[in-house]
């Protein structure tokens, strides 16, 4: 059983995405296939060198190291999305194409959305 | 074909938790289809607070998800993380954190995400509702 954590929310502006993040390393935690992908908002989780304030929450960046602990190895962008921003993303992620996106879309039996 | 519900909009500024309840009956009701239980996550956890009155004459979205889950014995199940962080707390949380009072309401359960993976092995689909 492979399962999909699709990231969509903004990083900071809601626990949603810190929610998110808590339920792909319990799957980990628990041996379960579990995989991430990130698009539109949820793509600031991988600007490197963001320094958010207390306030803002956990630094859930710090987090993206430790997934591999987690056997959480991928992390899927699209590609599209990656030509178009200007700012250095963590480099742990896969780019895929639209068609190889739907297609890992496909290949995985539960996709929970945050 | 055996459900579980996933729900993760809150009670009170979305319809998920009113949406899922329609669909859980529809489900018991329709007699083909089994519920293997349900799962709050983030937002939807405030559904669990016994304190939460609204006006007499609205519905109590809390109050109907608990009936319904006695009549048909279907367990619901709350994120104990997403909870305390938002203030609902059982007995024994509220111990721990030196509460005066516990407030969370009967028969939801405090689970951690383990029982939403095993939800999810044991059932043919999860149906979100946010």
């Amino acid at each position: 059983m492979k399962t999909l954590i699709y990231l969509t929310s903004p990083t900071y502006s809601s626990l949603a995405l810190k929610e998110g993040l808590d339920l792909a390393l319990v799957l980990g935690t628990f041996e379960q296939d579990v995989s991430l992908c990130l698009t539109g908002d949820a793509l600031s989780l991988l600007h490197i060198n963001q320094s958010p304030l207390q306030r803002h929450g956990k630094h859930l960046y710090k987090l993206l190291d430790g997934l591999e602990f987690y056997d959480i190895v991928n992390v899927y962008v699209k590609e599209d999305e990656l030509h178009n921003s200007t700012i250095e993303l963590w480099d742990g992620i896969t780019s895929l194409s639209q068609d190889a996106w739907h297609s890992m879309l496909r290949d995985h039996t539960h996709i929970y959305r945050f | 074909m055996k459900f579980s519900l996933f729900i993760t909009g809150s009670p009170t500024s979305t319809k998920a938790c009113h949406s899922a309840l329609d669909f859980a009956l529809a489900l018991m009701r329709g007699g083909d289809h089994s519920l293997a239980g349900v799962f709050f996550y983030e937002d939807a956890t405030y559904i669990a607070n016994q304190f939460a009155m609204p006006p007499r004459d609205e519905c109590h979205i809390g109050q109907e998800w608990a009936d319904f889950a006695t009549q048909y014995e279907i367990p619901l199940y709350v994120c104990i993380a997403a909870a305390i962080r938002r203030g609902i707390v059982n007995d024994s949380e509220a111990k721990r954190y030196e509460l005066d009072t516990s407030n969370l309401a009967k028969p939801y359960q405090l689970e951690g995400l383990g029982t939403l993976i095993s939800l999810s092995s044991e059932s043919d689909r999860i149906v979100r509702f946010r």
